[in-house]
């Protein structure tokens, strides 16, 4: 499955908000370094603010790391890469004031993508994320689940190699969540693109990954990489399995040590973890 | 807001599902009680019943230089209108785009917009005669800051999200302004248009009101001097519908252009 | 977005401090230069320093506190009125979210017409004295007052309500330990609002139609074309309403906190 061929190399990436002695400093994420396959999925795993979604912001070139630096596909990251990379965020990111279908092709106009093209690739990406017959719908009038979908066709029709994902299902429910798992698998599978999937759920990460990295308490780095030999897509009866309850229960034992000193750190600074990650 | 719910006749179960008609029935009985104390309890040199006014409203629009009058209203209203947004956007956007600029200026604004600029309406009269310029001109001054506020507000409290999602996708600043700033924009233009609108008919009716020796301000006076209520409440109705008409334009324009916030 | 901050907050406060600054001297410089220098009319704009002399001896005699005085107590009395009329009709349609439905459509609608337009009724009914100020003045700022009324103890979160009952609030704790903390911020706003809008109309009216206080004696300057006094007055008139309104959103933010 991993090829040689490497389609993003972190190199000793650490960063920090803020400037050192200032009472909002913080060291987000210290000395990473990670190779990325062609073809891969890796997820990033670790406690709220360990840093995982500065490192994927990075990895976008949508933040500049303090040190380090990132190559994505030979070229050095300096800023963000659409022809390459593709991002669907967590928070609702679709534009309120367009139809799903708007949406979708306003990632494609900002490209120079011909009208005939776009109407095409966007329809095509509608129909691989089961929303077709919602493309003249709001926003506001699709649920959460739903919104993820059309994020996620947006970011399909881009057609780019490579797609960045911070915890696109975090904001929705269980079983919102399991289903968009299994349609991911079976879409992305078919895609074979480069994925980084950041995630806050131990299921989610088994289920979907390659290679799951999991984080340490800030300030962030990779504890562990943790293979996961499963062909993809992923059959529902995977979560079942002896092999799935092994692989979870290991990144459990992995996090759960890392989970408290986050809480025991955010509780003693009086903040909020979630806030300090994300900016 | 915790609406007990005793047990009700056929006519309160009606009612009870159509609050517009309690609030017709309220209205007509706000009238009928008008109609009855001009009718038993007022000097009629101070106030006429309302079937009297509707009645002798031909005989105000029949007054010399009355139709004028409220013509010539009307068009500085537009004016200021149209000129008040004009401005009011053009500013807000040179103000709003720029964080130095914003944090400069911006309390300015909102200090001009608080002062209580009929103190300098004698002044505006001066400068600009008792034509309609004067008119157009204080319609203008009060329409043109609330656009103002709510075009800054409206380019500034964009998601953040919706920024960086646009700039993954390689948007160029100027598709960053034509299809997301702009876009999020147009609501809170309309919100402020309509601010902008009373603004706009308070300024100028402020001004005509004051100029006494002609416009409409001349037929207030002469009709309140005369003791003639059917007339001055008529002319009074005539503007208070226009000034409805014209908010209700502006609103349903709003409307139609915030569709998408249907959250 | 996502930006390298250090201590750049500071410096740009500082530097949109420095351009304020700039800007407004320069106004009153270019203020000057045209009254002097580029002969602009006399009769239209005064020397600002004339202005200046002006303000100083108007402050100094005292001439001011009849009008003052005149202001003071028409926007006292109808703010007084607009007050008590708002909060207790809000407070009672608030009660029922049919009436709600019933009156809050009307108050918007009637706030939507400029009501300065019954000032010559009003003066008509109670003369050219304060009465016909009053009048206007209370009538506008009850609008406000009424419609966040309504919207602050019409719109308290049920489950805030529920929680209290639930844990046997009676009417009375449920009215002053949740009903009225929710809905004071809203209404704190409702009535700084109408404190503006009375004293906006109140002076607006006394521009219009009056036989005293500060903007009858702005419109006595200006028919006088004593230009250099008039401006004076308007200063004098805008600080003193910017100041009363400072006050009012003091308060509001104080009342809020608490």
């Amino acid at each position: 499955m991993v090829t040689a061929e490497t389609a993003i190399k972190v190199r000793g990436v650490s960063h920090q908000f803020g400037v050192e002695g200032d009472r909002r400093f913080v060291r987000a994420l210290a000395d990473t370094s990670l190779d990325i396959a062609r073809g891969e999925l890796l997820c990033l795993i670790g406690p709220s603010g360990c840093g995982k979604s500065t490192l994927l912001n990075i990895i976008g070139g949508l933040m500049e790391p303090s040190s380090g630096i990132v190559e994505v596909r030979g070229q050095h990251v300096r800023g963000p890469l659409p022809a390459d990379i593709a991002f669907v965020f967590q928070e609702n990111s679709l534009f309120p004031w367009n139809t799903v279908i708007e949406n979708i092709e306003l990632g494609m106009i900002f490209q120079g993508v011909a009208k005939s093209e776009r109407t095409a690739r966007a329809a095509e990406a509608l129909e691989a994320v089961g929303l077709k017959d919602f493309a003249q719908h709001y926003p506001s009038q699709l649920s959460g689940g739903m919104r993820q979908r059309a994020a996620l066709a947006r970011a399909l029709s881009l057609q780019t190699p490579i797609l960045l994902m911070d915890e696109p299902f975090g904001a929705l429910d269980e079983q919102t969540r399991m289903i968009l798992g299994e349609d991911l698998s079976v879409l992305l599978a078919r895609s074979r693109k480069t994925i980084v999937f950041v995630t806050h759920s131990l299921g989610e990460a088994v289920f979907l990954a390659d290679r799951v990295a999991v984080f340490s308490a800030r300030p962030g780095r990779i504890k562990q990489v943790i293979a996961v030999d499963e062909p993809h897509p992923r059959k529902p009866e995977f979560v079942t399995s002896a092999k799935f309850t092994s692989l979870r229960n290991e990144l459990y034992g992995l996090l759960h040590d890392e989970i408290r000193k986050a809480v025991q750190q955010s509780a003693a600074a009086g903040t909020a973890p979630a806030a300090l990650g994300r900016a | 807001m915790v609406a007990a719910a005793p047990r009700r006749g056929f006519a309160g179960r009606v009612l009870m599902r159509r609050p517009w008609l309690a609030r017709l029935i309220v209205i007509t009985a706000l009238f009928a009680l008008w109609e009855i104390a001009a009718r038993g309890f007022v000097d009629p040199l101070f106030l006429s019943p309302p079937s009297q006014v509707i009645a002798s409203l031909d005989s105000v629009f029949g007054t010399r230089g009355v139709p004028a009058a409220l013509q010539l209203t009307l068009f500085e209203l537009t004016v200021a209108f149209v000129l008040a947004v004009a401005i009011g956007l053009v500013l807000g956007l040179a103000i709003g785009l720029q964080p130095l600029v914003r944090r400069s200026f911006f309390p300015i604004v909102l200090l001009l917009y608080g002062m209580p600029q009929v103190t300098i309406l004698p002044l505006f009269i001066l400068f600009f005669g008792i034509g309609a310029a004067s008119k157009i001109a204080f319609g203008v001054t009060h329409g043109m800051f609330p656009v103002t506020v709510t075009v800054v507000a409206g380019v500034q409290n964009l998601k953040p999200i919706l920024l960086i999602g646009a700039r993954s996708m390689g948007a160029s600043r100027w598709q960053i302004f034509r299809y997301v700033i702009f876009p999020h924009m147009v609501p809170s233009f309309f919100a402020g248009m309509r601010l902008g609108m009373s603004g706009v008919l308070l300024g100028v009716l402020l001004a005509e009101l004051y100029v006494s020796i002609a416009g409409i301000g001349y037929f207030t006076t002469l009709f309140t001097q005369n003791f003639d209520p059917t007339k001055l409440l008529g002319l009074i109705g005539v503007l208070a519908v226009m000034a409805i008409v014209l908010n209700a334009v502006v609103r349903r324009a709003e409307a139609h252009f915030a569709r998408w916030r249907t959250e | 977005m996502v930006g390298k901050t250090g201590e750049r907050p500071s410096r740009d406060a500082l530097a949109s401090r420095l351009i304020q600054a700039c800007f407004l001297v320069s106004l009153v410089v270019v203020w000057y230069l045209a009254a002097t220098r580029w002969g602009v009319n006399r009769l239209l704009l005064p020397n600002p320093l004339a202005v200046y002399d002006n303000l100083l001896d108007i402050l100094q005699s005292g001439e001011f506190i009849d009008d003052l005085n005149t202001t003071l107590g028409e926007l006292a009395v109808a703010f007084a009125i607009s007050v008590t009329c708002g909060l207790t009709l809000g407070y009672l349609i608030s009660r029922s979210s049919y009436w709600i439905e019933v009156f809050d459509p009307l108050f918007a609608a009637i706030y939507s017409i400029p009501i300065i337009l019954f000032l010559p009724l009003f003066v008509l009914f109670f003369g050219l004295g304060p009465p016909s100020k009053i009048a206007l003045g209370a009538s506008i700022s009850f609008f406000p007052i009424v419609i966040n009324t309504i919207a602050g103890f019409g719109h308290v979160d049920r489950l805030l309500v529920m929680a209290a009952r639930s844990m046997g609030a009676s009417n009375y704790h449920l009215f002053h330990h949740v009903l009225l903390p929710a809905a004071l911020p809203v209404i704190l706003t409702g009535l700084r609002m109408g404190f503006t809008t009375a004293l906006l109309s109140i002076i607006g009216s006394e521009t219009l139609a009056s036989l005293a206080g500060l903007g009858h004696r702005i419109v006595h300057l200006a028919e006088a074309m004593e230009m250099a006094r008039m401006f004076a007055y308007i200063v004098f008139v805008v600080a003193i309403a910017v100041t009363l309104n400072t006050i009012v959103s003091t308060l509001e933010a104080r009342g809020r906190r608490n």
